[in-house]
């Protein structure tokens, strides 16, 4: 059979699916049936609305059917429904439509004409069984009652309540107590607190960075065996953000030199030892002039670091030419006009210029490696 | 006399048809499925345990079904012939029977159901 006898549950569920009724599950199951029952008897397809209709005319019969079958049931005083109760119920049905011995009035039940039309049905028709396996439905959920007195074991408060009653709600659900706050609060101590807090932290930062100083320089020895050079890096980028942390008045400039300068480290081979240690003498004076500092004063930084800093001179690639490599790897002291060009003008000079410079010292310095360049 | 001996044996005979009908129920799977038939029998207030019941219930909606479905065919079949006879292909009339609304409801209307 082709699409148009089939529930086309696709095409449904795209335009229907805000209006499912509450029967849609018996409603497209009747449908499959009654789709089938057409098939068999030689229909080819069917109009989608034909095929409602008739899934709509099955449910009604069999609701019909068992509303007459129960009723003649009643009136034998029964509740449960019997084989003639159904044989009387089809009778009444069937009695519009005609069947023989209808007009005969009530003969004997078991000489039903409507029987012996079913069961000439049931012996001529090829057996066809539904097509899927349907499960059993409606699926009932089992609720979950409130207990009642006796169960919860409470006696009720009030004596006009019976036991057997469901329990009433416990009274924290519905009874308003006020909240306040316990705690005094003083603000002068807070505050002597918080500046307590906060020297804690800085003078645990400070013994971090010493001893992670005081680690790097037993490691440089170990370091020189190493390949890549990643302990190195590591290290070289730990001090920079931990003398960023705690340099408050540099933190703007130490941010983007050190940076480039750690990155580029990845493309150190062998003198990184060499770049580590002049690292580390850069940085301890640093170190040392702001614990002195945090001694003294507290939480003020000025800006004479500028002023104290000694000459950098990170030497990367001695013999070595690495004409591909951006220019900050050249961090070298040829005047005091260098530190102060390197740290003011950092932002300023884009990557052109730098590496135009950088080609230009480089013939300088090694006018018989120019054919190299 | 007679006559009841008569009424008698033709009671059994009926009696014994009816228990066998009910009894070759319980091997036939009527194509509506038991499921829908019980849910919509529980539904109308339709009370008993046993499956057979179900069974008689679904086939006799079946019966229905199909009696409509017949009907249904056969005007179709009767439009399509006087539709086909100006045309030389014979074999398009048994192709492609589609049951629609009005063949439908002609049908049904001799179940004295008005759509």
């Amino acid at each position: 059979m082709n699409n148009g006898c089939r529930v086309d549950t696709d095409r449904f569920d795209k335009s229907d699916r805000e209006r499912v009724g509450a029967d849609e599950f018996g409603r497209s199951i009747s449908k499959v049936a009654v789709g089938q029952i057409c098939e068999r008897l030689g229909f080819y397809s069917a109009n989608d609305s034909a095929l409602e209709a008739l899934a709509d005319i099955v449910i009604r019969y069999v609701k019909d059917l068992g509303k007459t079958t129960k009723f003649y049931a009643n009136v034998a005083n029964r509740t449960e429904c019997n084989v003639f109760d159904v044989i009387q119920g089809l009778e009444d049905l069937g009695s519009s439509v005609g069947y023989p011995g209808g007009s005969e009035g009530c003969s004997s039940v078991l000489a039903s004409g409507v029987m012996k039309e079913v069961m000439e049905y049931v012996e001529g028709v090829e057996e066809v069984p539904f097509a899927q396996p349907v499960a059993r439905f409606p699926i009932v959920r089992s609720r979950r009652l409130t207990p009642s007195f006796v169960q919860m074991g409470e006696t009720p408060e009030f004596k006009h309540v019976p036991d057997w009653l469901p329990a009433f709600p416990d009274p924290h659900t519905y009874v308003y107590s006020p909240v306040w706050n316990e705690r005094t609060s003083d603000p002068r101590s807070d505050k002597v607190e918080l500046a307590r807090q906060r020297r804690k932290a800085e003078s645990s930062l400070l013994s971090l960075t010493k001893r992670l100083l005081s680690s790097g320089s037993a490691v440089t020895s170990t370091v020189e065996a190493a390949n890549g050079g990643k302990k190195t890096r590591f290290l070289a980028l730990t001090d920079g953000q931990t003398v960023t942390h705690s340099a408050e008045g540099e933190k703007a400039v130490f941010e983007t030199e050190l940076n480039p300068v750690v990155l580029r480290g990845k493309h150190v081979n062998d003198s990184n030892t060499e770049n580590h240690v002049s690292i580390l003498e850069t940085f301890t004076p640093v170190i040392e002039a702001i614990n002195g500092r945090v001694s003294e004063s507290g939480e003020n930084g000025e800006r004479d670091f500028l002023d104290k800093r000694p000459s950098v001179r990170l030497n990367f690639n001695n013999g070595r030419k690495m004409i591909g490599d951006s220019l900050d790897l050249r961090l070298w002291n040829r005047g005091t006009g260098r530190i102060s060009s390197w740290f003011g003008r950092d932002d300023v000079m884009d990557d052109k210029k730098r590496r135009a410079e950088y080609i230009l010292r480089q013939s300088m310095e090694n006018p018989l490696d120019l054919p190299q360049l | 006399m007679n006559h009841n001996q008569q009424s008698n044996e033709v009671r059994h005979d009926d009696e014994n048809a009816l228990s066998d009908f009910l009894a070759s129920l319980t091997d036939y799977t009527p194509t509506i499925p038991d499921e829908l038939v019980e849910h919509y029998l529980a539904k109308s207030g339709f009370q008993c345990p046993d499956v057979r019941l179900t069974r008689l219930v679904a086939v006799a909606a079946q019966k229905f079904v199909s009696d409509i479905a017949i009907d249904a065919l056969q005007h179709c079949k009767a439009r399509q012939a006087a539709v086909v006879r100006d045309k030389k292909d014979k074999q398009q009339r048994d192709k492609r029977l589609i049951m629609n609304m009005e063949d439908l409801s002609k049908a049904l209307q001799e179940v004295i159901i008005t759509l």
